[in-house]
């Protein structure tokens, strides 16, 4: 008799019971469920963002040692079938058995036999300062590259290269290839004289190379090259996006339960998945600001810094704030440059830190530099430490400090004449005195890491014997 | 009463059942669920591996860049301690040099005492680096240029590194760094180019001899890519003799480049 009186509460027990151990699953779980599915498929779209991001990086790079060492028809392969290829003014060459023979035919390879390249011939086509950015379909990407070449025939001629290169690509079977190149070539110039020597061109400017090898089809806008000064087209939509990575985001605390531990693991890995992204937002960021301040676009360059952000070159001072920094930018020159100013500041060698919360960041950089003024050529070497800030998913700068290694005479070098870094301006005010007092070379002296060791873990403040 | 207690009863019965069945359902549905966050689980763990490779990158990218700088300024125990105690290094034509301690060797007896020299630059930029992580996530490999800016004039060299992650630090494992091209300031490689090193050019001698024996520019040399071609994925073609590819000894009699050191 107990047990109809029993079972009825036994099976209540049994229910409520299972309901409170699986509460999630029976009402809120399984909005926790769907919105973690959510999380893992975002998860999973921006790991294929970074990662095309990164593959892209490596297309361009690859590009660089195939044609450095004649093995051209490897760096064909890196294009479409389709693919197009503008050569400066010459025009557009199309399909991978022309494109060959273009890069062939410039890099003064041997048209019948390959890869290899002839007894003195030079072609180190260095590819440099990636800006790269994905659509949001994932199958499409753009990229801005800078071209810094050493080329030459043995005895015969030694040659600085410069150019910009844009490049759109796109996602074929699953692997990214180049789809179309511009290929906006700045300068040649002969190694004596340098780059501060070229006259003005008047008129078109083909290669010889096109006379011999007609494109396909003309170029799609014309330009003269340096000394002109001649911006190169951004090509490309979402700028934004390619600074962009996850906004700042604190997890809440998740609850000690099965699911809250997966909730847990997902915010983990969304955390350092959004670390990887910000390196690459931060190597854009650096890049982007690179073009800018090539051209003279100080205003551009200027909104790349947050409201509070300080700029720094060499003896300069600290200017702070947006205005500001345009102002002492424009102490390089006027606003786009005049004919015959070259500008060239070349972003290298990355060491970037993301902060463990993606809040902030530092990054050591290299930058090279040719400059033009009134006819005299000038190398420049120096190197950034910097620090930049996650401004709701865009990273800005909030400090741009440029250490002065060297300036150097072209045409003597920079060991036999070397150049004193510019005093403080006193047109345009700094609102600091420099942050540090020291000379460029022949001084030197070590630029303070921002970064411990990378295998030690120690800081690094200098050495003895 | 007792009629009404057996419709209570039987009403009790059917709620009875009715709650049995919904605990029978309950674990199935936990089941559903458990099999929902083992998959979530699985694919979290699976991206996790793909994100911790794009840091894996950026970390040997860091270490590549780092050993630039410490040459830059000479910094030779900063530069040691990127090595693995076991790791090799082999630069120009000078030879092998084993481990860690003989690395510091090749630095400092080689190259001169630690810390930068007022007057004397030797700026060894890293370019174009381009890495790649091994499936087993602790072997890496990198291609390099050093663009080298010095007092005496240019360089251009590349690297074929390889890395190891021990107790998840990455270390070279063996640097590998041929030359290029050397030249001088005046003429830039117009003619003005430098020859390669050799073991016993300056102390400190190698461990091993060079693993491979070539010349630099104005000679064809290329050192094998690490990775296949990345839209094809074939390997790597050898240079071709026709095409200038195998220039090694050829033509000595136009070369009338300078020594290292002798510019």
């Amino acid at each position: 008799m107990t047990f109809p009186a029993t079972a009825p509460r036994l099976a209540l027990s049994l229910f409520l019971g299972l309901a409170v151990w699986t509460s999630g699953f029976a009402k809120d779980d399984a909005a926790r469920i769907a919105a973690l599915k959510a999380r893992v498929e975002a998860i999973a779209a921006e790991t294929t963002y970074v990662e095309s991001v990164t593959k892209i990086q490596r297309l361009g790079r690859a590009f660089g040692y195939y044609t450095d060492k004649g093995y051209f028809g490897e760096a064909a392969d890196l294009f479409t079938d389709e693919a197009t290829f503008q050569w400066g003014v010459d025009g557009i060459y199309k399909g991978k058995p022309r494109i060959r023979e273009l890069l062939t035919r410039h890099g003064g390879g041997s048209l019948t036999d390959g890869p290899g390249l002839p007894f003195g011939r030079l072609n180190l086509r260095m590819q440099l300062q990636p800006l790269v950015t994905v659509a949001a379909d994932g199958n499409s990407a753009h990229a801005r590259w800078r071209e810094w070449g050493l080329l030459g025939e043995y005895k015969k001629s030694a040659t600085w290269d410069d150019a910009i290169i844009e490049d759109d690509y796109v996602r074929q079977d699953g692997v990214w290839k180049i789809a179309a190149r511009r290929y906006y070539l700045n300068f040649e110039a002969p190694y004596q004289g340098g780059w501060a020597a070229l006259k003005p061109v008047a008129g078109a400017w083909p290669s010889a190379i096109a006379r011999d090898f007609p494109p396909d089809a003309p170029a799609a806008s014309l330009y003269q090259p340096f000394p002109s000064v001649f911006v190169p087209p951004y090509d490309f939509a979402g700028t934004l996006t390619a600074i962009q990575s996850r906004a700042p985001f604190t997890a809440p605390q998740r609850a000690a339960d099965e699911l809250g531990r997966l909730e847990a693991l997902a915010d983990a890995k969304q955390l350092q998945l959004a670390r990887t992204h910000s390196v690459r937002a931060i190597e854009n960021l650096q890049a982007m600001y690179g073009y800018y301040i090539d051209k003279g676009q100080w205003k551009r360059a200027a909104t790349l810094f947050s409201h509070d952000g300080s700029y720094e070159f060499g003896q300069s001072g600290v200017y702070i704030g947006n205005a500001h920094i345009e102002r002492a930018l424009s102490l390089m020159g006027p606003r786009g440059l005049e004919a015959g100013q070259l500008n060239n500041y070349v972003m290298v060698q990355p060491i970037i830190n993301i902060a463990a919360d993606n809040r902030t960041a530092k990054a050591r950089w290299r930058s090279d530099v040719q400059l033009a003024r009134a006819g005299k050529g000038r190398w420049g070497g120096g190197i950034y430490e910097n620090e930049y800030v996650n401004d709701n998913g865009t990273w800005k700068f909030t400090k741009l400090h440029y250490y002065v290694t060297f300036w150097g005479d072209y045409d003597a070098g920079w060991a036999a004449k070397p150049i004193p870094m510019d005093p403080q301006s006193t047109t345009i005010l700094a609102d600091k005195p420099p942050t540090v007092v020291y000379q460029s070379f022949p001084k030197l002296q070590i630029v303070p890491f921002h970064y411990d060791h990378p295998v030690t873990g120690k800081p690094m403040p200098g050495e003895h014997e | 009463m007792l009629k009404r207690t057996g419709k209570y009863l039987g009403s009790l019965r059917r709620l009875a059942l009715a709650l049995v069945v919904a605990s029978l359902c309950v674990p199935l549905a936990h089941a559903q669920g458990s099999a929902d966050l083992k998959d979530l689980e699985q694919q979290l763990n699976g991206l996790g591996d793909r994100i911790q490779r794009l840091q894996d990158l950026t970390e040997v990218e860091i270490l590549q860049h780092s050993y630039g700088y410490f040459v830059d300024k000479a910094q030779w125990h900063y530069l040691a301690d990127l090595f693995a105690d076991d790791a090799t290094l082999e630069i120009g034509g000078k030879g092998v040099f084993l481990g860690k301690a003989r690395v510091f060797e090749y630095m400092h007896v080689g190259l001169g005492p630690i810390g930068p020299r007022d007057g004397l630059l030797i700026d060894h930029q890293q370019f174009q680096c381009l890495p790649t992580i091994e499936p087993d996530g602790v072997t890496a490999h990198i291609r390099c240029i050093a663009f080298v800016m010095s007092s005496g004039g240019w360089g251009h060299n590349y690297y074929e590194d390889t890395f190891v992650k021990v107790n998840g630090v990455w270390r070279f494992k063996t640097l590998h760094g041929p030359f290029n091209m050397y030249s001088g300031y005046k003429v830039g490689w117009l003619d003005n180019t430098i020859l390669n090193t050799f073991p016993e050019k300056w102390p400190p001698w190698p461990d091993l001899p060079p693993t491979v024996i070539y010349l630099t520019y104005p000679n064809y040399y290329i050192e094998p890519y690490h990775y296949p071609n990345p839209v094809t994925g074939k390997p790597m073609p050898p240079p071709s003799p026709r095409a200038g590819g195998e220039a090694f000894g050829r033509a000595l009699e136009r070369i009338s480049t300078t020594r290292a050191g002798e510019t």
